[in-house]
Formats: C-alpha cells, sequence, structure tokens
C-alpha cells in the first residue's frame, strides 16, 4: 500500500486548528448565508416575516458574518496551510495557534450577540450600526471590544506566519520565500498597515465613546479611519482566493504556474497599493478636497494592473494545463480542462466573475461617473461578483481539495460539489445582474423596501418586478447552494471514512520559477517602506483638515442608538418640535 | 527579470487602459467640468442649525439671473423641506447638513448625490435643462425607517416658477356694522422686486384689488378692508389671489346683539 502523505499527515496538529478554524468559517458561512435570503426575499415584497425596521439588525449580522466571519477565518485558516505546506515546517508552538484562534472566537461571539440583542429583547444590547458602524451611530460597547479582539487575533496569526518563517530563514538562508509564504507574509504586512486605522477609530474614539469617557466624536474622521481600513480589507478577502488561483488552480488544470515572478509582483502591487486607496469610498463626502480624492483615485485606477496581470496568468496557466491534458487549437482547449472537478470549476467560475466584477469595480473607481451609482443597488452587485464569488466560490471550492487534506477523508459527493458551485454562479448572474441594472437607474442600497411612497422607479430596460424577481430567485439558489456545500461538508466529516487515495499535498509547480524574478522582489522592508510612503501621502492631509476642521471629538456630536426606536409618527413630531 | 512576450504585451495594454481611465476622469474635471463634492460647504455644529442664517429657513433662494440656492436639513427620516421646486433652465446650488446621522441626499436616477455627514455641509451645483419631476432619496442607512425617508424635487417651467409665499392674519369674525381686515404678507425670495396685484374675494358681491411692490428677498403685507354691512350676517368664504397662489378662510358676521357667539 502506498504511503498517503496528505496534509493531514504531514502536520497532524496544525491540522486540527485548521479544521476548527474552517468549520468556524463554514457556520459563518450558512448563518449568514439564511441571512442573506431573508433580505432578499423580504426587500423584493416577495415573502416577509419580520418587520422592515428589524431589516437593518439581519443586514448588519448578514455583513458582518460574510465579509469579515466567513472570509477572514478561511483566510487565517488556508495561510496556516500555506505556510506550514510551502516551508515544509510546523508553527512553531502550535498553544499559540490555539490561542489566536480563540481571541477570533470570542471577538466572534461578542459581536454576534450584540448585533443578535436587535431583535432579542432579552440580550439588553443593540449594534444595528451595520458592518461599517458610522458614528454617530452607536453600538453597545460589547460590538467594539469583540470587534477589535478579532483583529487583534489576526495580528497574532499574523505573527505566528511570520515567525514560522524567521525559523525557516535562519536553516534556509539563501532560499527564496516559497511563493504561497510570500503571499500569505505580503498580505499580512498591508493587513498591519491598513487595521491600524480601524484599531485608532475605536480604540480612540468609539469605544471610550460608547463607555461614555468622552461625550462626541467626529463623524468624518471616524468615518475615513474605517475606510483606511475598508478598503484594503477588500482585498484581505480576496488575497487567499488570488493564492488559491496561483497555486492551487494551475495543479488542478493539470499544469503549472505561467509565472512566479509575476505573481510575486502582483502581491507587492497589492501591498503597496492596497492602503492608500480607501478614499475612493468617499468621492461623495463633503469635508474631503476634491486633490485629495483625486489621488486616492489614481492610486485605485493602478490597482487594476495586478488584477489585470492576474487575469492572464490564470488564464495562461489553464490554457497550459489543458495543453498538458491533450487540449489543442485556439479555443477548443477548455474542453480538455476538468469541468467535473468541483474544485476547479468552482475556481474557474468564480474568476470569471470576478472578471465581471473587476468591470463594474472600474466604473465604481471612475470619480465622476461614481455619483450615479454610489450607495446604489449596483454596488451591491458588485462585492456579490468580488467578495460574493470571487472569494466565497474559491473558498467553497478550493474546500472540495482541502477538506480530504485535513481530515484524509474523502468528499462525501463529488458531484454535488459539481451541482453546488454551478448553482452558485447560476444564482449570483440572476442576483448580480439584476442588482448592476437597478443601481443604473437609481435604487440604493441598504434599505428594506422596494419602494417608495411619492416617486416610482423608471427603469429604461425591463421592469421593476422583474429585477425584484431575479433578485428574489437569485438569492433562492444562492442560499440553496450554500445547503448542498454544508451538507457535504458535514457528511464528509462525519460519515466519511478514511482514504489511502487521498492526493498528496502539494501546490502548483512554475514555467518561470523564483530564480527568473530579482532578488529585491523578496526584499519585504522595502516594499513596506514604500507602502507606508504612499499611505503618509494620501492620508497626512486630508487627516489633518478634517481635524482642522471638524475638531478630533467633533463639534458636539450626540450619540444616536438605534435600538431607541419610536413611531415613525411619533418622531415626526418630535421633528416638528426641533424645527424653528 | 524574465517576462514572457505575450504577458509584457498584456502588461502594456493594461498600462495605457489605466492611463486612458485616469486621463478621462481628468479630462472630465477639467474639459466639461464636472465638479466633485469636497470641502468647500464647510462644517457646522449640528446644535447651531436652527440659527444658522443658512439653515433656520431651509428652502429655495433666487441668488443670480438664473441660479438659486436650496438649503436643505436631513434629519432621521425626513427632508426639510420635503419638496424642492426649482425651473428648468436653471443653476442650483444646493447647501445639505444633518442633524443627527449620516444620510444622503441623492436624486434617484441622476447623478446628484452627495453624502450629508454631521457636522459638515455638502455643497453641490446642479444644472436643470429640463423640466422634469423627480424622487429624492436617502442612501446611507439611517436607523430603523431609513426606508421611509424621501423627498420630491419639481423642475418646473422657468414661466410657472416663482419665489412667493402668502400667509394671512385675519379674524374668524366680526360683528356686523364694524369693518374688519384681512392682511396678507406676500414674501419674495427672487433678487429684484415683485410687482404684482393682490386680490380679495369675498361672499358673492365683495372684490377687492391692490397692488404691491414686495423688495427683493422681502416681504409686503396688504390690508384688505372689509365692510361688513355689505355682507350681512353669516359665513362668508373668502380668498386671496397673488400670482395664481391663494389663501383662503371663513368669515362669520354676527348680529350685535349676539355678542359674538358665533353661529348661536
Amino acid at each position: 500500500m502506498a504511503m498517503r502523505n496528505a496534509y493531514i499527515d504531514q502536520f497532524p496538529k496544525e491540522a486540527r486548528v485548521i479544521r476548527a478554524i474552517l468549520w468556524s468559517s463554514f457556520l459563518a458561512l450558512t448563518i449568514g448565508g439564511t441571512l442573506g435570503l431573508i433580505q432578499g426575499l423580504h426587500r423584493t415584497n416577495v415573502l416577509r416575516f419580520i418587520p422592515s425596521q428589524d431589516y437593518y439588525t439581519v443586514l448588519t449580522a448578514h455583513g458582518v458574518l460574510l465579509v469579515i466571519t466567513f472570509t477572514i477565518f478561511f483566510l487565517v485558516g488556508i495561510f496556516t496551510w500555506a505556510v506550514t505546506t510551502s516551508l515544509d515546517r510546523g508553527v512553531k508552538d502550535i498553544r499559540f495557534t490555539w490561542g489566536w484562534y480563540a481571541i477570533m472566537m470570542i471577538g466572534t461571539l461578542l459581536v454576534g450577540v450584540s448585533i443578535l440583542g436587535g431583535v432579542v429583547d432579552q440580550i439588553p444590547m443593540n449594534a444595528d450600526v451595520l458592518y461599517t458602524f458610522y458614528s454617530p451611530f452607536q453600538a453597545h460597547p460589547a460590538f467594539y471590544v469583540g470587534f477589535v479582539l478579532f483583529v487583534v487575533g489576526t495580528w497574532l496569526a499574523g505573527f505566528d506566519w511570520f515567525r514560522t518563517w524567521w525559523a525557516w530563514k535562519k536553516d534556509n538562508p539563501d532560499e527564496r520565500i516559497p511563493l504561497p509564504t510570500f503571499m500569505a507574509l505580503t498580505t499580512m504586512l498591508f493587513w498591519y498597515l491598513s487595521s491600524i486605522g480601524v484599531a485608532i477609530s475605536i480604540l480612540a474614539f468609539l469605544l471610550p465613546w460608547s463607555l461614555g469617557i468622552i461625550d462626541s466624536v467626529n463623524p468624518l474622521l471616524t468615518r475615513t479611519l474605517f475606510w483606511f481600513f475598508g478598503h484594503p480589507v477588500v482585498y484581505f478577502w480576496l488575497m487567499p482566493a488570488y493564492m488559491l488561483w496561483y497555486t492551487m488552480l494551475p495543479k488542478l488544470s493539470g499544469g503549472k504556474l505561467f509565472s512566479d515572478p509575476l505573481a510575486r509582483v502582483v502581491f507587492v502591487l497589492f501591498l503597496i497599493l492596497s492602503t492608500p486607496v480607501g478614499i475612493h469610498h468617499q468621492y461623495l463626502d463633503p469635508g474631503i478636497a476634491e486633490g485629495f480624492k483625486f489621488i486616492a483615485m489614481t492610486n485605485t485606477m493602478f490597482l487594476l494592473l495586478p488584477s489585470l496581470l492576474t487575469a492572464f496568468t490564470v488564464v495562461a496557466s489553464m490554457e497550459h494545463g489543458a495543453r498538458q491534458r491533450g487540449g489543442k487549437g485556439y479555443l477548443s482547449w477548455l474542453k480538455a480542462l476538468p469541468w467535473r472537478d468541483p474544485a476547479f470549476t468552482g475556481m474557474a467560475l468564480a474568476g470569471l466573475m470576478f472578471a465581471a466584477g473587476g468591470f463594474s469595480g472600474m466604473i465604481n473607481a471612475g470619480l465622476s461617473i461614481n455619483y450615479l451609482v454610489h450607495n446604489s443597488w449596483w454596488v451591491v452587485g458588485h462585492f456579490h461578483l468580488t467578495v460574493g464569488t470571487a472569494a466565497a466560490l474559491t473558498f467553497m471550492a478550493a474546500s472540495y481539495w482541502f477538506i480530504p487534506q485535513l481530515t484524509g477523508k474523502e468528499i462525501w459527493n463529488r458531484s454535488l460539489g459539481l451541482v453546488q458551485v454551478v448553482l452558485w454562479f447560476i444564482g449570483m448572474t440572476f442576483m448580480s445582474n439584476a442588482m448592476h441594472r437597478a443601481g443604473l437607474f437609481g435604487m440604493p442600497r441598504r434599505t428594506a423596501e422596494p419602494q417608495y411612497q411619492g416617486f416610482d422607479f423608471e427603469p429604461a430596460v425591463g421592469t421593476v418586478a422583474e429585477i425584484d424577481a431575479q433578485v428574489a430567485l437569485g438569492a433562492a439558489l444562492l442560499t440553496l447552494s450554500v445547503y448542498l456545500f454544508i451538507t457535504n461538508m458535514v457528511l464528509t466529516t462525519i460519515g466519511g471514512s478514511t482514504s489511502d487515495a487521498i492526493p498528496d499535498n502539494t501546490y502548483a509547480g512554475t514555467l518561470s520559477g523564483p530564480e527568473d524574478a530579482p532578488v529585491i522582489i523578496d526584499n519585504l522592508k522595502l516594499w513596506t517602506s514604500i507602502a507606508v510612503v504612499l499611505v503618509i501621502i494620501a492620508y497626512s492631509l486630508p487627516l489633518a483638515s478634517i481635524i482642522d476642521a471638524g475638531g478630533l471629538f467633533g463639534p458636539g456630536i450626540d450619540p444616536w442608538k438605534p435600538s431607541v426606536v419610536a413611531d415613525p409618527s411619533l418622531v415626526l413630531e418630535s421633528v416638528r418640535g426641533v424645527m424653528p | 527579470m524574465n517576462i514572457h512576450t505575450y504577458e509584457k504585451t498584456w502588461l502594456a495594454v493594461s498600462m495605457v487602459l489605466i492611463v486612458g481611465f485616469i486621463a478621462t476622469v481628468t479630462y472630465g474635471a477639467v474639459g466639461p467640468g464636472i465638479a466633485m463634492i469636497d470641502d468647500d460647504g464647510g462644517s457646522i455644529d449640528p446644535d447651531t442649525i436652527n440659527d444658522d442664517e443658512r439653515f433656520n429657513d431651509p428652502g429655495v433662494t433666487h441668488v443670480g439671473e438664473n441660479e438659486y440656492e436650496a438649503a436643505v436639513v436631513a434629519q432621521a427620516w425626513t427632508y426639510t423641506p420635503s419638496e424642492i421646486t426649482v425651473p428648468a433652465n436653471s443653476t442650483v446650488t444646493f447647501y445639505v447638513t444633518s442633524r443627527d446621522v449620516t444620510h444622503s441626499f441623492t436624486v434617484a436616477g441622476t447623478n446628484v448625490n452627495t453624502m450629508v455627514v454631521p457636522g459638515q455641509i455638502s455643497e453641490m451645483t446642479v444644472e436643470f435643462d429640463e423640466p422634469g419631476e423627480y424622487g429624492i432619496l436617502c442612501n446611507e442607512y439611517c436607523g430603523a425607517y431609513h426606508h421611509t425617508m424621501e423627498g420630491k424635487l419639481n423642475v418646473v417651467p422657468q414661466d410657472e416658477f416663482d419665489l412667493t409665499e402668502l400667509s394671512t392674519d385675519a379674524s374668524d369674525e366680526a360683528q356686523l356694522g364694524n369693518q374688519t381686515t384681512i392682511n396678507t404678507t406676500v414674501s419674495n425670495d427672487m433678487n429684484y422686486d415683485l410687482e404684482t396685484t393682490a386680490t380679495l374675494e369675498i361672499g358673492d358681491q365683495q372684490s377687492l384689488e391692490q397692488d404691491v411692490t414686495v423688495p427683493a428677498h422681502g416681504s409686503e403685507t396688504v390690508e384688505f378692508a372689509v365692510d361688513t354691512t355689505d355682507l350681512g350676517t353669516g359665513d362668508h368664504d373668502w380668498t386671496v389671489t397673488v400670482d395664481g397662489h391663494e389663501e383662503s378662510d371663513t368669515l362669520t358676521v354676527t348680529n350685535a346683539t349676539e355678542g359674538g357667539d358665533g353661529d348661536a
């Protein structure tokens, strides 16, 4: 009998932690996905069982669970795999690894319970503040503490990988950093840099404010600090997907990665450019001069470069794989790809949708045309293609390869896995396309109702009813896809039997290896310094002018606790009371 | 560094695309002059909105030939004023601020769109070429009834537009034989004097006219003296009309002996 050499055989202790981490991620996906269905059916008026004012509690939980919990737990799990596999050594101390996972879990629970307080009267908390928690909305302090703990957990996770790398470097002083580790480390560097923004926003302002230590904050300042972190977090979700496209997809295609040097260049560009772009989320904000917005726009446009390079490398690597499998012709090589493999097909479809999401992202980045789509349903359509497909579908697809590696068991039903990833693609096509179109004629994001009282939306093509129907249908298919995924994962883990046929734990080789890249590419200190300089250029003057105009703690801004909800007619009375 | 020829070509095309995007946005800013929301509006303490010259009586003001200013206060979950009317072929500068949380001021289906952050004033200049009706909505989550926050923007033909408003001060009842007055204050928010005629119609018999000149951004009160003897006892509906704007109510004339017991 051949010796099996799966991840669980190489690193049994690490495999246990990663399993726990991935299960946390999958649980967040299942709950968050279910909440997405509730929203999709409610806002399109297809099926309603919550009052519209509770929609925002559901929306907050959907956002936080999917874009923070699901994605980042998956990231820390997969980066732990990447670092240990590519350095071929375990983490320094497994207790430390369990420790940062526990901190992230405690953070998640605090945030989750405080959000749940929005609909459960027995919990005297409220955090109906959405995932952006813009002040002067004030959440319960537990929400802010939980958020900080979660981020601190990721910082420690990064430290875990760095010290594993430092130890490896001592033993291998002349070797290039293996590509998966290079990707994990560069990603963590921009994460450290950018999460300083949200840490300052919470620790210096929002948390002391929610505890009554300070009585006012500057809403524009905390908002700007949020987006200092809020755009890099987008790349934080995306980098594990990129890593999988570079290191797994070529292998699953049957070939090799086209270019290791350019993969490194791409990650260096993300390290440099991810953070000094956050103001592109604030193109419509007062109090920020046009010139600062222009700098953010220019940096954002250059961020297209690493994604365009990735598109090339991924397609070229897939073509190489297909030709290794006997594919011929200009396009008929596509038929030679392993389309029956859910891991391959899911990742390939995710990459295809990401291209579409990239195009709508170029519109968003356009400083002037952004005015047409800002905060419209278009934006929701956009990020369901990026985080909601490029990241989410890649993660689910990759799980069909990783879970056998981590458990030593075969996937319970691979055909069902194939159905699942294709269903996601179909559901997202309906939902995202309809949302994009709706945004073009002005339907807003983040609202519980499909229509307003005093006017009707006028689509240039089609009808509002048809758009709503597509969103509801898409949401239903996507949720079904999540349930099929989780069923497959549960039955694999508890029902499947250990198999000796699990493939070896390896990642893709390269056609052009690291020896083709100049050594300076691996100089992380240099790239980090450049990233810091660019952040200083992009942010020092805007932050100084925001503080100068509005004060560090704002001009006496009263907190607004979303829990205290009155009847709207009473509110209108009070409005008349304050009007002169 | 070893880069494949195809990849070099792709890299070059990508750079052309990126530089092209930046160039088009730059052209839009310096050519057609598409201006962004910036820090021109300044900052404001939300507690002082009621004392602020611009926001204590929000609404539309005429400032130049075809130029107007519109001050709007946003708060959960309404805009003041909730209905805004401006003329076609005009340039309108909006000043919007928030009394509480972050809102947006968004004219649905157009690029008239700004965030409204408490402590800040959003300033945005818009050209309205054609008459039309638009919905205004808040596209930033602002609390449990966020979805109810809306307003209306009417762009009317220039000849149907004015900034004239009436308010009337009149007694509800008068004794037969006494004189009573109906005082109508005509305000004019255009930046030129308004020369017009105010008309009072009361009962079936009386129709009074008075010429009035209302100064720019000012108001003038027109006093109509009503002779109750001509009207006789009973309820008399009246209407004051100025340039199509109307104010109406009812005057009850009672017998002197009834001592003002109204309908008795």
